[in-house]
C-alpha cells in the first residue's frame, strides 16, 4: 500500500499500488511473463511460479477485459463496508479480483474497463485501487455518481 | 503397503462452545475415543492433530492431557483439509509399518473469532481487495448457474437436503430441518447465497483410531478398512481457470480410485465438503458421482438422498453438521466409520459397504482450493 494525498486534499491509501499504473486511459496491470514457458503472472514477480525460471519480462495490460463471474458481498471483513460488488476479471492472460462499480453482480462475460476507484475505508481513510466498470460499445457506463 | 483400519471414533458434538477452548474440545474427543475403545495411552505410538487456528503445539496440548505424552505427535495445518491431512499422515505411518496404532484428532474453536465470515489471515492480493470465502464460492456458483442452467432453487435443494439429514444427527451443529422458503428468506451473504446456503462457523472436535491388521485383531472391535488415502495441493496459476471444475478434487479422486480399485459407481455414501451449497454440485461432478453439469438434477431427483443412488453427506455435511475447519476431515471419517459398521442410527445408509470422504481447503489466491484430502473406506465382514 502507498499513502497519497489526492487533489481534493483527502488522504487515501492505494491498495496494491506497486502492481499497476494509472493514466488518463485507465488502469494498466503490471504483468510478468516468463520468457522460458510463456506463463503470465499477476501480481508481478521475480520467479516464474511454473518453471522457476528467472528470465522474465514485464508486460503492461490493456485497460479492458471481461468479467468471468461476479457477486455482491453483503457480509464483508473490516475495512470493506458492505454491500460491495466483486468480480473476477480476465484481462490479457491473467485473472484479477477487482471491486466493481454498481450495486448488482455483473452477468458473466460482461466487458469491463479497469479504472481507479474506492474499494474500502480503513478508519476513515479511503482505500483506492483498480476497479472494474461495465462497458458497452467501448464506452464506460456512467454510474449515478458520475452524472 | 500394509492394510490400515479405523477401529474407533469419537466426536465432541459440533456447535457453539464459546467457553471450551480448542484444546479442551480436543481432549474431550480423544478421551472419549480411548474410553470407548479401551486402548490405553501407552499403546498409542503417534498422534496427528489437524487444526487451523488452534495455535502452536495444539497436538501436545491435547494429547498429553490424555496420557499420550512423550510419543511423536504433530500438528497438521492444511486449511479446511487439515483433519483429512492429519489422517493421511497417520495412514502413511501405519501403511508403511512404522506404527501399529495412531491417534488422529481434528479440532477447532471458531467462536473465539466472534461472528461474520471466517477470518483469512494470510495476506494476499485478493484478501487485500476484501475477498471473503463466501464471495469466492458465490462467483463459482454464479458461473455454474450461468453455464448449466441450474437456478438458485437448485442451490436451495442442497441446503434443504443436508439440513434434513443433519436434523437427525446428534453430533450436528444445526439440528433443525429447513424449508426452501426458509432458506430463501434467510439473510443474504454473497449473491446468490443466503445464510442457509453457507455452512456455519462451528466449534468441535473429532478423533479416530487408525491401526494395523494385527492391532485391530487383538483389539477385537468393529473395523472399517481404509482402501485409499490421498492428499493433493492446488495447482497455482494466475491465468484463466474454469471455476466450475475443481480439478484438485478430480486429481485427488482419480488417485484414490486407482489406489483402491473402487469406482464412483461402487460408493454407497460420500461425505462431501459442502462449505457452500454450490460445492456439492462442483465436487459431486469432479468425484464422478454424476455427469458434468448434471449434479443439480441428481439432487433435485433425490439421487443423493439417504436411500437414493448414493447418499451424499448423510451426516448433514458442513451445511448442517457444521464446519470447525480442522475437525471436519476427521469427523467425516468418524461418520463414515459408523455408517460402515452399521451404528449410524437415524442417519444410517441402508447396507452401507463403501464410503468416500472429501475435504478441500481454500483461502489463498491463485488456486480454487489449496489442499484436498480423500479417503475411501469399506466395511469389513
Amino acid at each position: 500500500m502507498r499513502n497519497e494525498t489526492a487533489p481534493t486534499g483527502v488522504a487515501t491509501r492505494v491498495v496494491a499500488a506497486e502492481y499497476f499504473t494509472h493514466g488518463d486511459d485507465g488502469v494498466h496491470l503490471r504483468i510478468t511473463e516468463c520468457r522460458n514457458c510463456s506463463s503470465r503472472w499477476f501480481p508481478p514477480g521475480a520467479i516464474c511460479s511454473r518453471c522457476a525460471g528467472t528470465n522474465l519480462t514485464d508486460v503492461n495490460s490493456g485497460t479492458t477485459g471481461v468479467a468471468y463471474a461476479s457477486t455482491v458481498v453483503r457480509v464483508g471483513p473490516p475495512g470493506f463496508p458492505a454491500p460491495y460488488v466483486l468480480s473476477y476479471v480476465d484481462i490479457d492472460g491473467v485473472r484479477v479480483l477487482a471491486h466493481t462499480e454498481g450495486d448488482s453482480a455483473l452477468t458473466p462475460d460482461t466487458p469491463v474497463a479497469l479504472t481507479l476507484g474506492e474499494v474500502g475505508n480503513e478508519d476513515g481513510t479511503p482505500l483506492v485501487s483498480y476497479v472494474a466498470r461495465a462497458i458497452s460499445d467501448g464506452v464506460g457506463i456512467q454510474t449515478e455518481g458520475d452524472r | 503397503m500394509n492394510n490400515v483400519y479405523i477401529a474407533g471414533a469419537a466426536v465432541h458434538p459440533f456447535g457453539k462452545h464459546k467457553t471450551l477452548s480448542a484444546a479442551t474440545l480436543g481432549v474431550s474427543a480423544a478421551a472419549a475415543l480411548l474410553a470407548d475403545t479401551g486402548v490405553t495411552p501407552d499403546a498409542i505410538q503417534a498422534g496427528f492433530v489437524g487444526s487451523v487456528y488452534g495455535g502452536s503445539l495444539i497436538a501436545q496440548r491435547i494429547l498429553q492431557r490424555v496420557g499420550v505424552s512423550g510419543q511423536p505427535v504433530f500438528t497438521v495445518e492444511n486449511a479446511c483439509a487439515s483433519g483429512g491431512s492429519a489422517a493421511n499422515l497417520a495412514w502413511q505411518g501405519v501403511a508403511a509399518g512404522v506404527y501399529d496404532c495412531v491417534l488422529v484428532v481434528g479440532v477447532e474453536n471458531l467462536s473465539a473469532f466472534g461472528g461474520g465470515t471466517l477470518p483469512l489471515t494470510t495476506a494476499d492480493i485478493e484478501i487485500d481487495q476484501g475477498v471473503v470465502m463466501p464471495a469466492t464460492y458465490a462467483m463459482r456458483a454464479q458461473r455454474y448457474l450461468h453455464e448449466t442452467g441450474a437456478t438458485v432453487a437448485d442451490l436451495t435443494n442442497v441446503a434443504v437436503k443436508n439440513r434434513s439429514n443433519g436434523a437427525l444427527n446428534p453430533r450436528a451443529h444445526l439440528r433443525k430441518a429447513v424449508t426452501a422458503e426458509e432458506v430463501e428468506a434467510s439473510r443474504p451473504v454473497a449473491d446468490p447465497f443466503n445464510l442457509f446456503h453457507c455452512c456455519p462457523n462451528s466449534d468441535g472436535a473429532a478423533a479416530v483410531l487408525l491401526c494395523s491388521e494385527a492391532f485391530a485383531k487383538q483389539l477385537g472391535r468393529p473395523t472399517a478398512r481404509i482402501r485409499a488415502s490421498v492428499v493433493r495441493s492446488g495447482q497455482f496459476h494466475t491465468s484463466y481457470r474454469d471455476m466450475t471444475w475443481p480439478d484438485i478434487t478430480d486429481r485427488t479422486a482419480s488417485a484414490a480410485y486407482e489406489m483402491s480399485g473402487i469406482a464412483p459407481a461402487d460408493l454407497d455414501l460420500v461425505e462431501l465438503h459442502d462449505a457452500f451449497a454450490i460445492a456439492e454440485f462442483l465436487h459431486a461432478e469432479a468425484l464422478g458421482l454424476t455427469e458434468r453439469g448434471k449434479a443439480y438434477r441428481a439432487v433435485a431427483d433425490g439421487e443423493f438422498a439417504i436411500g437414493g443412488r448414493v447418499a451424499v453427506s448423510p451426516s448433514g455435511g458442513l451445511l448442517s453438521r457444521g464446519h470447525p475447519v480442522g475437525a471436519t476431515g476427521v469427523t467425516q471419517l468418524a461418520e463414515a466409520y459408523w455408517q460402515l459398521i452399521g451404528t449410524a442410527g437415524d442417519i444410517q445408509v441402508p447396507n452401507a459397504q463403501v464410503a468416500l470422504t472429501h475435504t478441500t481447503g481454500g483461502g489463498i489466491f491463485g488456486v480454487d482450493n489449496g489442499a484436498c484430502s480423500i479417503h475411501i473406506l469399506t466395511a469389513e465382514d
